[in-house]
This record gives C-alpha cells, sequence and structure tokens, in this order.
C-alpha cells in the first residue's frame, strides 16, 4: 500500500514537471508559422527527428515532412509547394543530370559518407577510382581484371535522379557515365533494394549511404582508405556529401528558426550522431 | 393502374389494417403518397448520381493522363515514341517500344502459365476432388488472393531468383521468366476460383447427359463442362489479367528495371508500370520525361481497356455460338 502511495507521489512530481517545463518552453518561444519539409528520403530520419524535438520548444510552429526523390525538393520549394526542400547535392549549382536551381539557396544540415559495396563472395578489398569509373561505365566486366576470381562483374545501380547516384558518380568515379543496358545490370529503386540485391546476389556491386553497410554486405575500400566515420573526418575518404535544405532565397521566420536549430551543436552532436550521419562541426577544419 | 391501388388501400383501411389510414384519414394517405415518391425519386438520383460519378472519375482519370501525356510529341515524334527501343532521357531519347513490348509480353507469358495450371486446379476443384477436399481448398485459394503483392515480389527476390541463378548457373536472372513466375503464382488463385465457380455453377443435367450418351469423364470435362463455364472462365482470366498487367510492386522486385529491349527471358530489362514506378519520383515536373511518363501511364490503361473490350466481344460471340 505505501509502495502504491509511493509511486503515485513520484508519477504526480513527474507530470507536474512536465508541465512545468511544456508551459515554460510555450513562454519561452513566440514563434509561430508552418514548415512544410519534402525531398529526399535519406534525409527524412534526421528532419522527422528534429521536427519532433523542434517542435517541443515551439509548439506553435506547425512541421509536416514528407519524402520522396532528392530532386522533388528543390522543385517543390520553387513551385512554392514546400518551404525546405531536402536534397542530397547542392541544387544551388549543376550536377550531372540536373540544372542547378536559380534562386535557392543551399543550408547544409549532414555530412553523408557513401560506399562502394560488393556481395561477400568477392575476393577484392580495395578499388582505385579509376577501376571504379571502368566498372561502373561496363568497360571492366571481369573480376580477375581488378584482381579478384574469374567471374562476371554484376552491377546494380540506383535509378536516374538518385541523389545517393549523383554523389556516387560525382566523388568515387569522377563523374564519369554510368553504363545503361547489358546482361548483368540492374537498377533498383531504393537504398534498401539495393542492399538486398548486392547482398543477395553473388558477384555484385553497387553502392549504398554508410549507414546501410550492416551484416553480411562488404564495404570497399576506395584507394586503400576504408570508409569509416573516422577517415571521412580526417579527410582520407573522400567518397561523402553533404545533404542540403534548399530554400527559396535566404530563409527568414520559422523556416529559419528550423534550420539554425539543426544546424546547432545540441541537435548535431546528439540526435543526429545517434541516426549515424556526420555532425557539420566535424568537417570544419 | 391507380384506381386499383386506392381501392385497394380502402380496403386496408375497411379491414382495420393498423396504418396512418384510418387514424389520419385520406389528406394524409396522399401525403404518405407524396413522401414515397420523394423517397423513390431521391433514390433514383442517388443511384444515377453513383453511376455518374463512377464514369466521371473514370474519364476525368483518362481525360488527365491523355492530356499531360500528348504533351510528349510536342518534342517527340510519335514514330520514335512508339517504334523505337532506346530509352535514355538523360540524352533526350525517349524510344517506349520496349516498354510496350515488355508489358505485352510479360501479361503473354503470365497467361500462358497461370490459365492452364488454373484451368486444372478449377477442374480438379469442381469435379474431381472428394467434397471435404474441395471445401477445404477453397479458402485457402481465396486467402491466397488476399496476399498483398509486394510480399509475392519479396519472395520472388529473395527465393526465386537464387533458385534460377542456381538452374540456370547465370550471373543475373532478373528478367521476364522471373516476373513471369511471380506473377503467375500471384494470378493463380484468382483465375482458378473464379473457373471452379463457373464449371460448378453448369447444370447437373448437361453432364447427367454427356455420360447417358456414353462420353468419358475426360470428355465431359472438356467438351461439355469446360465449353458451358467459358464465359465464367473468361472473366477469370479477364481479372487476373488486369491484375498481371497492373502489377507494379511484384514486377518491379524481379524485372531489373534495365531499360533495354527483352530478347532473352533472363536479360533484365523493364515494363510499363515498373518503370513509371522508377522514375517518377525522380523527375522535374514540366519536362519530356515526365510528360513520356504519363504517356505511358494513358497507354497502360488503353491497353487494359482494349483487352477488356477485345474480350467482351469474344465473350459474346462465345455465347452465340
Amino acid at each position: 500500500m505505501k509502495k502504491w502511495i509511493k509511486s503515485l507521489g513520484i508519477v504526480t512530481m513527474a507530470v507536474a514537471f512536465a508541465a512545468a517545463g511544456v508551459s515554460e518552453a510555450g513562454a519561452a518561444s513566440s514563434l509561430s508559422g508552418k514548415i512544410v519539409v519534402n525531398g529526399s528520403s535519406a534525409l527524412l530520419p534526421l528532419t522527422l527527428q528534429a521536427a519532433s524535438e523542434f517542435k517541443k520548444l515551439n509548439p506553435k510552429v506547425k512541421i509536416s515532412a514528407s519524402a520522396a526523390g532528392s530532386v522533388t525538393g528543390p522543385q517543390s520549394v520553387r513551385k512554392g509547394i514546400a518551404d525546405i526542400g531536402a536534397c542530397d547535392w547542392d541544387a544551388s549549382t549543376d550536377v550531372p543530370g540536373f540544372k542547378k536551381f536559380e534562386g535557392q539557396v543551399a543550408n547544409p544540415v549532414a555530412v553523408i559518407p557513401f560506399a562502394a559495396v560488393v556481395n561477400k563472395n568477392v575476393k577484392v578489398e580495395s578499388l582505385t577510382n579509376k577501376q571504379l569509373a571502368d566498372i561502373f561505365s561496363g568497360k571492366i566486366t571481369n573480376w580477375k581484371d581488378v584482381g579478384g576470381s574469374d567471374a562476371d562483374i554484376v552491377v546494380v545501380n540506383r535509378a536516374f535522379g538518385s541523389g545517393t547516384r549523383v554523389n556516387f558518380q560525382m566523388k568515387a568515379l569522377n563523374g564519369t557515365e554510368f553504363m545503361s543496358k547489358g546482361d548483368n545490370y540492374k537498377e533498383v529503386k531504393s537504398s534498401g533494394d539495393m542492399k538486398t540485391a548486392v547482398d543477395t546476389t553473388p558477384n555484385a556491386i553497387g553502392y549504398l549511404d554508410l549507414v546501410y553497410v550492416t551484416g553480411s554486405i562488404k564495404a570497399l575500400k576506395i584507394n586503400d582508405v576504408a570508409p569509416t566515420e573516422e577517415n571521412v573526418i580526417n579527410g582520407k575518404y573522400k567518397v561523402w556529401g553533404y545533404g542540403y535544405y534548399m530554400t527559396k532565397g535566404e530563409p527568414t521566420g520559422a523556416t529559419k528558426a528550423f534550420i539554425e536549430y539543426v544546424q546547432s551543436a545540441k541537435f548535431q552532436n546528439g540526435s543526429l550522431k545517434k541516426l549515424k550521419f556526420i555532425p557539420l562541426s566535424a568537417m570544419k577544419k | 393502374m391507380s384506381e386499383s391501388t386506392s381501392a385497394s388501400n380502402r380496403t386496408l383501411a375497411v379491414s382495420g389494417q393498423p396504418g396512418n389510414g384510418i387514424r389520419i384519414g385520406n389528406g394524409r394517405m396522399l401525403d404518405r403518397k407524396n413522401r414515397l415518391r420523394i423517397y423513390n425519386r431521391s433514390f433514383r438520383i442517388v443511384c444515377v448520381a453513383s453511376a455518374v460519378f463512377v464514369c466521371l472519375i473514370l474519364l476525368s482519370i483518362l481525360f488527365f493522363m491523355f492530356r499531360t501525356g500528348i504533351l510528349t510529341f510536342r518534342s517527340v515524334p510519335a514514330s520514335t515514341f512508339f517504334f523505337s527501343t532506346n530509352w535514355d532521357p538523360e540524352n533526350e531519347s525517349y524510344g517506349a517500344f520496349l516498354f510496350i513490348f515488355g508489358t505485352v509480353a510479360l501479361t503473354a507469358l503470365t497467361l500462358a502459365i497461370s490459365v492452364p495450371i488454373s484451368l486444372f486446379v478449377a477442374v480438379f476443384l469442381s469435379e474431381a476432388a472428394p467434397r471435404w477436399l474441395s471445401n477445404a481448398l477453397r479458402p485457402v485459394l481465396d486467402l491466397l488472393v488476399g496476399i498483398p503483392s509486394v510480399v509475392y515480389g519479396f519472395l520472388g527476390l529473395t527465393i526465386l531468383i537464387p533458385l534460377l541463378r542456381d538452374i540456370t548457373g547465370r550471373q543475373l536472372t532478373d528478367g521476364l521468366l522471373a516476373a513471369a513466375i511471380v506473377l503467375s503464382i500471384m494470378v493463380l488463385p484468382t483465375i482458378s476460383r473464379i473457373s471452379d465457380d463457373a464449371i460448378s455453377a453448369v447444370p447437373a443435367k448437361f453432364k447427367d447427359a454427356s455420360y447417358a450418351l456414353g462420353a468419358t469423364r475426360f470428355q465431359t470435362v472438356f467438351r461439355v463442362m469446360l465449353p458451358s463455364a467459358r464465359s465464367g472462365i473468361l472473366y477469370g482470366i479477364i481479372l487476373g489479367m488486369a491484375r498481371a498487367i497492373g502489377e507494379t510492386m511484384a514486377v518491379v522486385m524481379v524485372v531489373g528495371n534495365t531499360p533495354q529491349l527483352a530478347d532473352s527471358l533472363f536479360k533484365p530489362t523493364s515494363v510499363l508500370t515498373s518503370n513509371i514506378v522508377m522514375q517518377i519520383p525522380n523527375v522535374p515536373f514540366d519536362s519530356t520525361w515526365n510528360y513520356a511518363l504519363y504517356l505511358m501511364g494513358f497507354l497502360l490503361l488503353v491497353i487494359s481497356l482494349l483487352m477488356i473490350v477485345v474480350i467482351r466481344v469474344l465473350q459474346k460471340k462465345g455465347v452465340k455460338a
């Protein structure tokens, strides 16, 4: 019986504290408005986490986030459907396959490392940028040409427009065009599908966000540098990109506050790290 | 007519039936008539409106897809779109023939595999199996119809494709055959259940007459039962085919999604549905590429509508003959 009363007391106190906390936060923030975020699905977990934390601090701000492909982000911003367009590349500049979006500002929010991955039966451990480019453009078609066993290479690629594809093409393949036909070539529509395809197809090669590299799939070294968070931070591993929030001109009001919150040290070193992105501050030299 | 009605009403009132007639009198009787008329009218309006609504939805979908899709031809000649096999939108090549071919070939292959098997299943269920067994199997087939297509696709990706790889010794077995097998498994329960119902509904006297004429069981099934159930079986095939043509998730997981003409059963290729779902999230809004995808969606609609019309016509001919 005493236990009951005790726990009841604790609950009451907790509720009181929580209520106090909420009212305090409510009083502290006079910010209000509505923020619509659309775009890259790679950045969605980050956006959702940030949105739920930000809404606790600023209860009057409404944030709705959804995701499709990366290019939908800057497009929605241009059409005025979204305030923030999440995009895996800097859409205010030209990238392979996409023209720049005039008048948009790219606000970096996270660092995303990418890795070339192979099926576990592949004996090769490391490839150079040149070898990768030759494999993905279809010039090298057998593993024995890059030091592996005598077997045809199965190339798995993301569909055109994928942010991962744009980044991998720019940073790992030096901008070389991908192959688009062949008996041993297929395309998949998401990172999850990429992982399954490479994992279940012997002699397959593909590429992924580093966070997806788990289990039996093998990440290749590029130029003998392993794709680890540490190597990205110390600058040895080059295949990474920023995730951006695109806005129409400089952000203002609630949108500005939200982007600043995502860029803040508290969020970057806390939740963002937990979601396996690399904080922006780690990259500043 | 109205005279007799009022007469019968009066009889009812006289004979003391409980109703408004006795207590409230003739004035209210008219009210009741009016009320009924209003009810009838409004019910009729609701029904007609619902029917019109459905037609409007279909027409507006067709219209919208057509209006957006037709913009493709501002920059791509129709002959290129329909007959070229070079789909490379990054470099302004919009040849959709390989997708159209892929869809038609995939559907044909699917039906070639699934229709014979379904018919055997249906004949077994309705003619050969003992009653307890068919009573147990029918709910199982009904359950199979309800399995989401993504489950079939996932099993195809993780079980069927490695299996095909072991059998053929190829590196990559994504392609028409893998997709057709997955789709066949998907549409099999639909076709066999409906055919089963159709065969079971054939009057027993047909069968009795056939046996009385000295026909064997085989002859009875193939010369009497199946032809009599033809329209029901065709209906099952239509439904199966519609599901096969429009299926996206299961196909996209096993077809390979490479824009090249499938000249072999194991070549990674792409069909209309899988190409649309692969590319639509990533294309710029007001681009020829986007319009071309809409046009492909419109084609998909037209193909399935045409097939349904063709089969309806066949069905009518079958009934006449």
